[in-house]
């Protein structure tokens, strides 16, 4: 795995400084950094199986809703308790997805970004007719048990959360497996010439980028006490993902994160300015603007300019 | 049952309205334009803007909503499509995110709230107990009269079968001197123009919102994809199918779950028959 001393030194420097944040920061910011935190998580998964495999997913939410909901479902109406509900929920995730993508996985390109738009679309309009007494139909559900109280223990929460998972990712991403993947994104014949099997890496990328949508939807759930359907399944959080995850730099660890925490601060610091949906117009602007400029995202640019830096000392 | 027939043949000239300037696209690029729901809105809020806050006449809201179109289509073609040189992948994403830019745009401009587009024609028919609105028979009519003179272009002009021949094959088609960069720039045009007047009639037909670009731009995905691409009658049928689909839903299942049987049906299509019903033609 070529696993060198300086990259933990560079994890622990990085979780050591997100862990004393609390103690810097305003209460307002740190609600801000949660929301971060939690997209940051909802990015890598999507970069998981879209940035890397080159298969672009515009139907994510549709993973992340099948944990939220699925947690909610257990919590709310079986009075299933939390420690049991969300391993349930990342489970039902992960099967769930499996059923319904297993045959969109030999679909190519542009069908199957189309065909995850159609599941998204397809879970949003059941969820609100399907038994409206489990799922709380067009208006979803509130009053959901929460995991912490207060903005310190909900902070440190996603931020646990989003660290496992980073580094989980990042370690296996360092694996051979890995780098298949990121070879299948690249060119697909090649690994299928390498003796390779596609199918078999395409499966595992799904499975594991399902398992962190999975995790990630059941714990904002008890996050924020409450589920509903326009805004889960909602072209603007697809489009949130996916931006953050490419503005950041698809098809590397630490690149969804920046995406994620640029994104969130980006749309804060526009709340004073343009209240409501009107914020998308700027804030899209700059991603498309950015993302024009350079596809490969900020962290490209930021290792460019460091390189250039090194080249001139 | 008359009802239902006049229903679904009204619903389905305007949903072949709505598929053909995204099958056009997807046919001579084979780019998926995620933005084309974004002239169908662009469209119905120029209008709305046109005809009913500035009071002008109608046919110039219609008129303006097409040039408009029009002109995003060329400027998509020329700052995004072209820039990004055929790299699928990420022009469907700036199309993504260009169409949530314009979406907010609206929202910027008319404000959050739903519109209600005034009928373009005044008044209501009665066929055998079904109330069928002229407005809406306008729009099934408008539709057929463009989709027919669209078909006549493609088919005899000359401009028309260079477009064919780009479709069929981009490097024949420049070996026997085609231009293809201007025959993109025209389909982008045709395709603008397309998007922004079924927006009009779209509109019309439900109500104004910044949201409406979504169910149009499924619509005219699950056309092509049930389809296969580029044939314009393949479009015609298909668009057929899905309307007739819908309405019985509504009428015979529950109202809810019309938009649940497109998808079905489009996701049951991709993976029986990932060609399309009618295979992959050409134009």
């Amino acid at each position: 795995m070529g696993l060198r001393w300086y990259h933990f030194a560079a994890w622990a420097a990085f979780v050591g400084f997100m862990f004393l944040l609390p103690e810097m920061v305003s209460k307002g910011t740190l609600r801000i950094i949660i929301f971060a935190n939690f997209l940051a998580v909802f990015a890598i998964s999507w970069d998981v199986l879209s940035g890397r495999t080159g298969y672009v997913s515009f139907g994510h939410p549709f993973l992340i809703g099948i944990g939220a909901y699925t947690t909610a479902i257990l919590t709310k109406r079986f009075d299933v308790p939390v420690e049991i509900s969300i391993p349930i929920a990342v489970f039902v995730t992960m099967i769930g997805g499996l059923i319904v993508v297993l045959p969109a996985l030999r679909i190519k390109g542009s069908y199957f970004a189309l065909i995850t738009l159609a599941y998204m679309e397809l879970i949003y309009q059941l969820v609100q007719v399907v038994r409206p007494d489990l799922t709380g139909g067009t208006r979803g559900m509130s009053g959901l048990p929460t995991l912490t109280r207060g903005a310190v223990n909900g902070y440190y929460m996603s931020l646990t959360l989003m660290v496992i998972v980073a580094f989980g990712v990042w370690l296996v991403m360092r694996t051979r497996i890995g780098t298949a993947l990121s070879a299948i994104g690249m060119n697909e014949e090649a690994v299928k010439g390498s003796g390779l099997s596609v199918t078999r890496l395409k499966l595992f990328a799904f499975l594991l980028s399902a398992m962190i949508a999975g995790l990630g939807g059941a714990f904002y759930v008890h996050y924020l006490g409450s589920i509903a359907p326009r805004a889960l399944f909602d072209i603007n959080f697809v489009f949130t993902i996916i931006v953050a995850a490419l503005i950041g730099g698809a098809s590397t660890t630490i690149g969804p994160i920046i995406g994620a925490f640029f994104l969130t601060f980006l749309l804060e610091y526009l709340r004073p300015y343009l209240p409501g949906a009107e914020r998308y117009f700027i804030y899209g602007g700059v991603a498309l603007l950015l993302y024009m400029y350079q596809p490969k995202g900020i962290y490209e640019i930021i290792q460019q300019g460091w390189a250039r830096v090194r080249a001139r000392t | 049952m008359t009802q239902i027939l006049i229903q679904g043949l009204l619903l389905s000239g305007l949903y072949a309205l709505i598929a053909m300037g995204f099958t056009l696209i997807f046919s001579i690029g084979r780019i998926l334009n995620l933005a084309y729901g974004a002239y169908l809105l662009i469209g119905g809020y120029t209008y709305f803007y046109v005809a009913q806050t500035l009071g002008m006449p109608k046919i110039a809201g219609v008129l303006l909503a097409a040039i408009l179109g029009c002109v995003m289509g060329l400027l998509k073609y020329r700052l995004l499509v072209k820039p990004l040189k055929g790299d699928h992948v990420a022009v469907e994403i700036s199309s993504l995110i260009l169409a949530v830019v314009l979406q907010a745009g609206v929202v910027l401009l008319f404000g959050d709230s739903s519109k209600i587009l005034l009928p373009i024609i005044p008044g209501v028919e009665r066929i055998g107990g079904a109330a069928i609105p002229y407005s809406n028979l306008f729009a099934a009519v408008a539709s057929w009269v463009i989709l027919i003179s669209l078909y006549l272009f493609v088919r005899k002009t000359h401009t028309g079968r260079a477009m064919q021949a780009v479709s069929m094959d981009p490097k024949g088609a420049a070996i026997s001197g085609i231009d293809a960069d201007r025959i993109n720039m025209i389909t982008w045009g045709i395709s603008g123009t397309l998007g922004a007047v079924a927006g009009v009639f779209f509109a019309s037909y439900t109500q104004l919102y910044p949201g409406m670009w979504v169910a149009p731009l499924i619509i005219a995905v699950a056309v092509v994809i049930v389809g296969g691409i580029g044939s314009i009658i393949g479009t015609l049928i298909v668009a057929h199918i899905i309307g007739f689909m819908e309405v019985m839903t509504s009428a015979f299942i529950a109202p809810e779950l019309r938009g649940v049987m497109t998808m079905v049906l489009i996701i049951a299509v991709l993976i029986l028959r990932p060609k399309g019903l009618f295979g992959r033609e050409e134009l």
